[in-house]
């Protein structure tokens, strides 16, 4: 006969509110198979732990009930508790009588009512529990690292330093992200380049980092410890190993009125090109929409001047597999598009703010190139449409976000401090230069944030105008900025030469198609998901992969350094043994009883069973049989929903347990 | 010569030059007898095989028995409807076809009188036997396929639910229709179970109905309507309505019939992105 | 420790609706704030339907859980049964709900595309368009069983969908039909 432990907590009053503990306790004790039931106010305490524990001696439990908060709080807590005491950790269950019950429930009689209905459903579980031992995995200590943009760069040296190998794909032709093209960066207005550019070589150089660029992911095999990746190695049509970038190709290329991707459209390049000087890998790359040669067969001349012999133009795509055991995703952001017309569907608007319509109508990462000393000015600030030096420049802040109607609901966390950034950076440019910000609040929380914009405000001069921008349109070569005032209490119109758009920072493109071939989760806006906001911000539902950086939603540098070192500290964590735990609660197939049609093969979304064959010992074929491989199954339990003799059973989530489950609501 | 003559020619090469073992075929006590199975491992016995309106039943049930795997290699006459069954046998790896003869019977329809079920029939003509005997037309009945269920479903709900207790509660729970039907050969059934016991084994009405649903349920795209089921039933259960319904379901949403296709993916196991779900908020 | 300990008691106190007491229609649960007692019909009793929910671990499961953190309250006739997945539902669970008296089935998951474990999502979708055929025929209530996607995010969804179908299900009554083959 089993002898189940009952422990209910009183959650201090969060339960004890609205549910009679001591009474549900009671009664539980009463149940078949329940030796014991005990009420307590913080069970997953110190001291609530002690009392399990002694519970659990005293009473010769072989299976625990605690009956408070919901699983995913704590589960873990509690298994760990039984196992102290010598239980096996896999003969615990929970019942929700918190989020679940008392919570949204104010009818006390019926959340007890309810509360006893979970308690009696988690006995009949538990009294069907296995004890199962993890499953022991073991780890190929290696890295992979996909983006290459601060966060990336950070991790895969946290990484690389520990002494394990990493491998980063970059989808560009060089790393260094976003941040790479920035002017300077708040709240110290540091070249950008200049802190960023050692770390990019400190990747390149690094014996234990191996650098995929103009690559991207193209599948993702295995499981935790264990995943086999392919990487697609787009064609660069020019090989970097016997390139020296010299230069002669990409100085005599025809080709030179491309729109560059790196200065976002605000300078050219040749078809043939370093996306800047400091890229990394310095080496050339061919953009075949762009190359002569490779549109219409003719020109060719960058091959004829390269003393190298490194161009390639039968250059092709080219797969490559590599062995992990941990993934890092720090794929960054993109800009909101605003108002073009190949932007998102759902999210189109601002249309009157004529970006895309008035070349002086620039976002704020066009602003940053136009600013920088790599720039296509050359760090003189002139605007697209007649390279003038404009003196009278408006920010506009949240464009895109802060707006449930037609944009994103989120806040965009940087664009306040950016703002601040550019007046200044404009103002030193442009010493007789006005700079105006509209703004619906200043959000600078950070370290010497709020001290920075005051500097922009007081020093520098900046004027801000709270309130938003209703429209922005053209006049005799000026852009009319209309907006209002509202501390005045009265519309704002300004006279502008050039205007400036903080647009929303959004998932880079294509995100969620790398999430799901990860099985990495995601909100409606494409933020990767983390498995907890506060507690496991850096890991995700699928175990080994982790995330930092903007991908997982908006922050500025600092916060994403962090969050690429926590990464990597968690993939460090994981390297750290040699082989890893799985959670035992898989499927398993009954031989004896299978009929071996293999609907659970075809349905299994990791290929996690095989065809098996039993024979007897002179070698003779008895029968066929599925097999569950133990390393690769996550216990979603699809196959036992499709195995028509059920034969498969998920340990855990037994058949047995469930139907035990129903019967006591009978 | 006839069909049946054909039958018999190519039976004793087989056997002679042996190339199989034994052959599964029909034969008869009397003329106007149903046809029942017959394994033939001598020459001599050939003559038994008969071909008529009388060979009703889906001899594929007994590829999958132990007792008829130990005599060997077999040759096994099929209509156009037992080998859908084979195709679906092939798909869920119960049966190699290399390990077999399949001779391929060109079937007008069975049945004194025709049975109703076959004028809907569209695989008058077996389409992938090694051996083929005989030519019909293949038919295309698609617009009839369902006639049987579309009449049924004018009823309203109350009243299919009124009919089905009337005929469920005939069922015994004498698993005739699980026997007779050559895509339920799981050794262990789900019935049979009882840690837990998912199905009630009683004939009571709770137990009927968690059976058939089950039942039809595990039929669902793999069902191939030979209706040895209904045939079978000893309480003249109208079963072939349950299997109708899957079946419908499953050339409606998917695409998807059963044995029509061999390289076709079967329905449960499988998924789309694109599958419908209005009824899902 | 001053805590309290309860073990053992002789006899439960009053509230607790006693097991087998009276029929199910009977049971003495007051009525909830959104319905009016029914003073008629007979012993001044209300029915309160017995749901029962198979919810996937990551997604509805996590949005039930949202919904207790935020506080929002519904009906409580619900009682959930947490399955890693929906994959892992077949549809002899829904069978067994109504054996054991449920009088409506809520089976809810990840949306598509976003199952934690790729596709099981997809296979219970499937499953479910065929079984819902197979009912309709058989003439059981198809308003009885309902299909949902709730996200983790959706603490809200999860809140109007059971309310909605305990609603629904209040007044539709007990499901007798299915019952009553049960008890034969």
């Amino acid at each position: 006969m089993a002898r189940i432990g009952v422990f209910v907590c009183w959650c201090g009053e969060n339960i004890a509110r609205n549910v009679d503990v001591q009474a549900i306790a009671a009664a539980a004790a009463e149940e078949p198979g329940v030796a014991c039931g005990v009420a307590y106010k913080y069970m997953c305490s110190d001291p609530g732990q002690t009392l399990i524990g002694e519970k659990i001696a005293a009473e010769r439990l072989d299976g625990i009930v605690i009956a408070s908060c919901s699983p995913h709080m704590h589960l873990k807590t509690f298994r760990k508790t039984a196992q102290r005491q010598g239980l096996n950790p896999y003969l615990v269950e929970m019942a929700n009588i918190r989020e679940h019950c008392s919570w949204v429930h104010h009818d006390r009689e019926q959340a007890t009512a309810k509360a006893l209905d979970l308690i009696r459903m988690a006995v009949a579980k538990v009294r069907r529990d296995q004890a199962l031992e993890p499953i022991r995995v073991p780890v190929t200590r290696r890295a992979l690292v996909i983006g290459g943009g601060v966060a990336g760069i950070q991790a895969a040296l946290d990484i690389a330093d520990a002494g394990y190998q990493v491998v980063m794909v970059e989808r560009e032709p060089s790393i260094g992200g976003k941040m790479a093209g920035l002017s300077e960066t708040f709240p110290t207005l540091d070249c950008s380049q200049c802190i960023l550019t050692p770390r990019m070589v400190d990747v390149a150089q690094h014996p234990n980092i191996k650098l995929y660029t103009c690559s991207e992911v193209e599948s993702v095999d295995g499981f935790l410890g264990n995943f086999k990746v392919t990487i697609r190695k787009r064609a660069r049509y020019v090989d970097i190993a016997k390139c020296t970038g010299c230069g002669q190709c990409w100085n005599a290329c025809p080709s030179k009125k491309n729109l560059s991707q790196f200065d976002y459209g605000m300078g050219t390049r040749t078809a043939i090109y370093v996306p800047f000087p400091q890229a990394v890998p310095a080496r050339p790359v061919i953009d075949p929409a762009a190359c002569i040669r490779l549109t219409k067969g003719k020109c060719g001349i960058c091959a004829k001047k390269c003393q190298a012999g490194a161009i390639l133009f039968e250059d092709h795509d080219e797969l490559v597999s590599e062995d992990v055991g941990a993934v890092v995703v720090a794929t960054g952001y993109q800009l909101y598009q605003i108002g073009r017309p190949e932007g998102d569907d759902k999210l189109s608007g601002y249309g009157e703010y004529g970006y895309g319509r008035y070349p002086d109508v620039i976002d704020s990462l066009q602003f940053e190139r136009l600013v920088s000393a790599s720039g296509p000015s050359g760090g003189e600030l002139r605007r697209p449409s007649d390279g003038q030096v404009p003196k009278t420049v408006v920010f506009v802040s949240c464009v895109g976000s802060r707006d449930n109607a037609k944009g994103l609901s989120y806040c965009s966390k940087i664009c306040c401090m950016v703002n601040a950034k550019h007046t200044m950076l404009y103002k030193h440019k442009v010493h007789d230069g006005q700079a105006h910000v509209f703004y619906m609040d200043i959000r600078a929380g950070g370290k010497n944030y709020d001290e920075f914009v005051r500097r922009a405000i007081e020093q520098d001069g900046a004027h801000y105008h709270r309130g938003r921008v209703s429209k922005i349109t053209e006049e005799n070569g000026r852009l009319i900025v209309r907006g209002v005032d509202t501390l005045a209490g009265e519309p704002l119109t300004i006279a502008a030469d050039m205007v400036v758009l903080a647009s929303a920072i959004r998932p880079a493109e294509r995100v969620e198609e790398l999430a799901q071939k990860l099985n990495v989760g995601y909100d409606e806006f494409g933020f990767l998901s983390e498995s907890h906001p506060k507690l496991r911000p850096v890991e995700t539902n699928a175990a080994g992969v982790f995330v930092c950086g903007v991908c997982q939603g908006p922050k500025d540098i600092p916060e994403s350094v962090a969050q690429a070192s926590a990464a990597a500290g968690k993939v460090l964590v994981m390297f750290s043994h040699e082989n890893l735990s799985r959670e035992p609660e898989i499927a398993r197939v009954n031989e004896t009883t299978c009929a071996a049609c293999f609907a659970c093969r075809r349905a299994c979304p990791y290929h996690a069973i095989d065809q098996a064959e039993i024979r007897d010992r002179g070698g003779k074929l008895i029968k066929r049989t599925a097999r569950v491989n133990p390393g690769l199954c996550m216990g979603c339990g699809t196959c036992v929903a499709v195995c028509p003799s059920k034969s498969a059973d998920l340990d855990g989530f037994t058949e047995q347990q469930i139907y035990a489950m129903l019967e006591c609501l009978a | 010569m006839t069909m049946l003559d054909e039958l018999h020619q190519t039976c004793r090469r087989l056997l002679e030059e042996g190339s199989v073992k034994v052959v599964i075929g029909y034969a008869q006590s009397a003329p106007d007898e149903p046809a029942f199975p017959v394994f033939i491992d001598d020459v001599a016995d050939v003559g038994q095989l008969v071909w008529n309106e009388w060979c009703l039943a889906n001899l594929t049930k007994y590829l999958l028995r132990k007792d008829i795997r130990a005599l060997g290699k077999p040759a096994i006459i099929v209509k156009g409807c037992d080998e859908r069954a084979l195709l679906v046998l092939e798909r869920e790896s119960q049966i190699d076809r290399a390990e077999m003869v399949v001779i391929g019977m060109a079937c007008p329809g069975m049945g004194q009188p025709p049975q109703a079920v076959c004028g809907g029939c569209d695989v008058h003509q077996p389409r992938f036997c090694d051996i083929t005997i005989g030519e019909a037309a293949a038919g295309d009945a698609a617009d009839t396929r369902y006639a049987e269920l579309d009449a049924f479903l004018k009823k309203t709900p109350a009243e299919r639910m009124a009919y089905w207790r009337d005929e469920l509660s005939r069922c015994v729970k004498c698993y005739a229709c699980r026997q007779a039907c050559p895509l339920c050969y799981c050794e262990r059934c789900i019935v049979d179970k009882n840690r837990p016991t998912a199905i009630d084994t009683s004939a009571t009405l709770k137990g009927n109905f968690a059976w058939q649903i089950t039942r039809a349920f595990h039929l669902a795209g793999r069902c191939v309507g030979c209706d040895q089921c209904t045939r079978a039933c000893p309480a003249g259960i109208d079963l072939r309505l349950l299997n109708l319904t899957t079946a419908k379901a499953a050339e409606a949403h998917f695409a998807y019939r059963a044995g029509m296709d061999r390289q076709a993916e079967p329905v449960i196991g499988g998924y789309s992105e694109q599958d419908q779900e209005s009824f899902i908020r | 420790m001053s805590e309290t300990e309860a073990i053992r008691l002789p006899s439960p106190p009053a509230p607790l609706p006693q097991r087998g007491e009276g029929s199910r229609d009977e049971k003495r649960l007051p009525s909830s704030p959104d319905q009016p007692s029914a003073a008629a019909g007979g012993e001044g009793s209300v029915f309160e339907p017995k749901i029962i929910a198979y919810v996937c671990n990551w997604c509805t499961y996590l949005g039930a859980d949202l919904a207790g953190t935020n506080r929002l309250e519904y009906p409580a006739n619900v009682r959930i049964v947490r399955l890693p997945c929906t994959g892992r539902i077949d549809f002899n669970l829904i069978v067994k709900a109504f054996e054991i008296g449920a009088d409506a089935v809520l089976v809810s998951g990840c949306h598509p595309g976003d199952c934690h474990y790729t596709a099981g999502n997809y296979h219970a979708r499937r499953r479910w368009i065929l079984f819902r055929e197979l009912l309709d025929t058989l003439g059981i209530e198809m308003d009885r069983i309902h299909f949902s996607w709730i996200s983790a995010a959706e603490g809200k969804k999860f809140q109007q969908v059971v309310s909605e179908i305990t609603a629904k299900t209040r007044q539709m009554g007990p499901y007798r039909a299915y019952h009553e083959i049960c008890q034969s």
